[in-house]
């Protein structure tokens, strides 16, 4: 039997993708110690696990390096790659949303939005063309980007928001929600179908704890 | 200044040797294939005009091509496709007596960042084409040829899965959607994102049924048994008749002895957006993209000014060497043949020993002043040549093999 290869995303969505799978009888504890191993794996199910930084997993998973992956649905949207997105974890939820100035609050329509600072420059340049059909000049940060409207870097960014303290303690306000953001979990095209069966169960069985 | 002169640009490859006749071994091989079952080969030009791709058609995206212009100023590319050059080909020069056509070709194409060549710019697609026949038997031909091509490059394991375009698009009709929510479901079926195509499904007043059968769409994949669970009686005439067709070339291809390697999947409904009917997509191990890609593009050549039917498929010969490798299906492709060298006076006969194991068809080399029997000899040993044979003035020969003397 083949190897089936996860892809987890590390940081916080790591621990709740680990228990997810654990839940779902894969055998983790590999993956739990200490250890400087890059691979993990479980022998009885034929499953093995990397740890990724979390833009990188949706690039496994589209070139078959991984045939399965977790990973934040703003990392997929800024990615843009071509694969299966057959769960919504539910988990990490948070919005990715316009920011800007108390001062643009419902102004957004009636303004010229000229500059943009964020770090997802692909949501941004797809948010702006296509839904408000406008050519603005997009600033990419690596982060704290709630400072730039504050230097007149950018009038608004685009950022993640999860309570809006961060916004609100610098008197910015969130003028315009772009996506609900959670945990998925992505398959590969052709692994989807040449292992349909094996997949198709570990889907199923996470799906099940889900409930 | 940089200087990019020692580099290539970027997406294109050199292919050497050992992977070169590799390559051609591969091509040959297809090319015996589609010869032998009856396809004509044909080439189109390597530049076309952009109209026939993209602006009005819209056929390709504008940012996936190579685009220059001729001297006129008018705009050129590189083509980006095969199918869309042999349409307008069939379309402009072949008369109506000669219909039903099948042909193929083996040829390069360029495309920016496109998946068919594994995140390469330039590719080889080798494939056919059936032009002028709107029948089931035509559709399971192809690709009961695209079975064949793969297997006649040494893949084994392998996966050809079935859409039907035509399914989607008449339950789509059926609920009465705009065009914009459509595309979205669309969307959300090809990457199997049910909560996308849920949201959507929410929005609108849909029929219980119909709702439930479009919900379930991502899931519609596998062997064809899921097929008998559909009920007919929500999706309407189009979409019942689009089943109806996809039953009968399954049934095609159970006849034709090739039911495993074929599978369904319902949900495929990618925005190659000129496909009509049944659609297809080969897949292996080791690689993470298809292999193959073909289907029926019925209203494709009528866009160049013909009605005609077709159907195809096209297969990236790059893939299917990647897939090889990673699968340790590589061919170990050792050269052989021998070197014939001579000493002063006796070039004559070495010529006519060289000439006459060449017509034995033995590849045979003549020296060509590597300096003296030792130069010749490492020279043979570095491309792993068979034997070396030596012609003294008086017209006599000496030989030395691997093992002896080599």
């Amino acid at each position: 039997m083949r190897y089936i290869t996860i892809a987890l995303s590390k940081g916080r969505l790591a621990e709740l993708s680990i228990s997810l799978l654990e839940g779902a009888g894969l055998d983790c504890s590999e993956l739990k110690e200490n250890s400087r191993k890059l691979i993990f794996t479980d022998e009885r199910n034929k499953v093995r696990f990397f740890l990724a930084k979390p833009a990188d997993v949706p690039v496994y998973v589209e070139y078959g390096a991984a045939d399965i992956g977790i990973v934040g649905k703003d990392t997929l949207l800024e990615e843009g790659r071509d694969l299966y997105e057959v769960l919504n974890l539910g988990f990490s939820k948070c919005r990715m949303c316009v920011a800007g100035p108390k001062e643009l609050e419902g102004k957004m329509d009636s303004v010229t939005i000229t500059r943009v600072a964020t770090k997802y420059p692909e949501i941004a340049r797809t948010y702006f063309r296509h839904k408000r059909r406008e050519s603005v000049e997009i600033i990419r940060l690596s982060g704290s980007v709630e400072l730039a409207p504050l230097v007149g870097l950018s009038e608004v960014i685009v950022d993640l928001v999860e309570t809006g303290r961060t916004l609100s303690e610098n008197g910015l306000v969130v003028l315009d929600t772009i996506a609900d953001i959670s945990a998925r979990m992505v398959v590969n095209r052709v692994s989807m179908k040449m292992e349909n069966e094996r997949i198709g169960k570990l889907i199923e069985a996470v799906r099940r704890q889900l409930e | 200044m940089k200087r990019w002169n020692i580099y290539t640009p970027e997406g294109v490859q050199d292919i050497l040797f050992d992977q070169c006749r590799m390559k051609r071994r591969l091509e040959n091989g297809l090319r015996q294939l589609f010869t032998s079952y009856g396809y004509i080969e044909m080439e189109t030009p390597t530049i076309e005009f952009y109209d026939a791709f993209g602006g009005e058609l819209g056929l390709i995206r504008q940012e996936s091509m190579y685009k220059f212009c001729d001297a006129k100023g008018r705009l050129l590319v590189l083509r980006p496709d095969m199918t869309i050059p042999i349409a307008r080909a069939v379309a402009t020069k072949v008369r109506d007596e000669l219909l039903p056509l099948k042909c193929c070709y083996i040829g390069n194409t360029f495309c920016f960042d496109e998946l068919g060549g594994g995140k390469q710019n330039e590719f080889t697609q080798a494939g056919v084409e059936i032009l002028g026949i709107h029948s089931p038997e035509a559709d399971a031909e192809v690709i009961a040829m695209a079975v064949k091509a793969v297997k006649s490059c040494g893949i084994e394991e392998f996966q050809i899965d079935i859409g039907q375009v035509d399914f989607f698009k008449g339950i789509m009709e059926k609920t009465g959607l705009p065009a914009g929510e459509v595309e979205e479901i669309r969307e959300g079926i090809d990457r199997k994102d049910f909560v996308a195509v849920e949201q959507v499904m929410n929005r609108h007043k849909v029929s219980g049924d119909l709702k439930e059968l479009i919900l379930d769409l991502p899931r519609l994949f596998g062997n064809r048994d899921i097929l008998s669970g559909i009920s007919r009686e929500p999706i309407g005439e189009k979409a019942s008749a689009a089943l109806d067709y996809l039953q009968k070339v399954l049934d095609i291809l159970e006849d034709r002895g090739l039911a495993r390697y074929v599978s369904v999947d319902l949900g495929m409904v990618q925005s190659l957006n000129y496909y009509t009917g049944i659609v297809f997509r080969g897949y292996t191990y080791g690689v993470g993209f298809h292999i193959l890609s073909g289907g029926r593009y019925d209203g494709l050549v009528s866009k160049f000014g013909k009605d005609c039917p077709a159907t195809g498929f096209s297969m990236g010969i790059n893939m299917i060497m990647m897939a090889l490798e990673r699968q340790n299906r590589v061919r170990d492709e050792k050269r052989e043949g021998i070197l014939v060298t001579y000493e002063e006076g006796a070039r004559k006969f070495a010529d006519a020993y060289c000439e006459k194991a060449v017509e034995n068809g033995i590849v045979a080399e003549l020296d060509i002043g590597l300096g003296g029997l030792d130069a010749c000899l490492r020279y043979a040993r570095a491309k792993g040549l068979g034997k070396v044979v030596l012609f003294r003035a008086d017209g006599c020969s000496e030989e030395f093999e691997r093992g002896a003397g080599l």
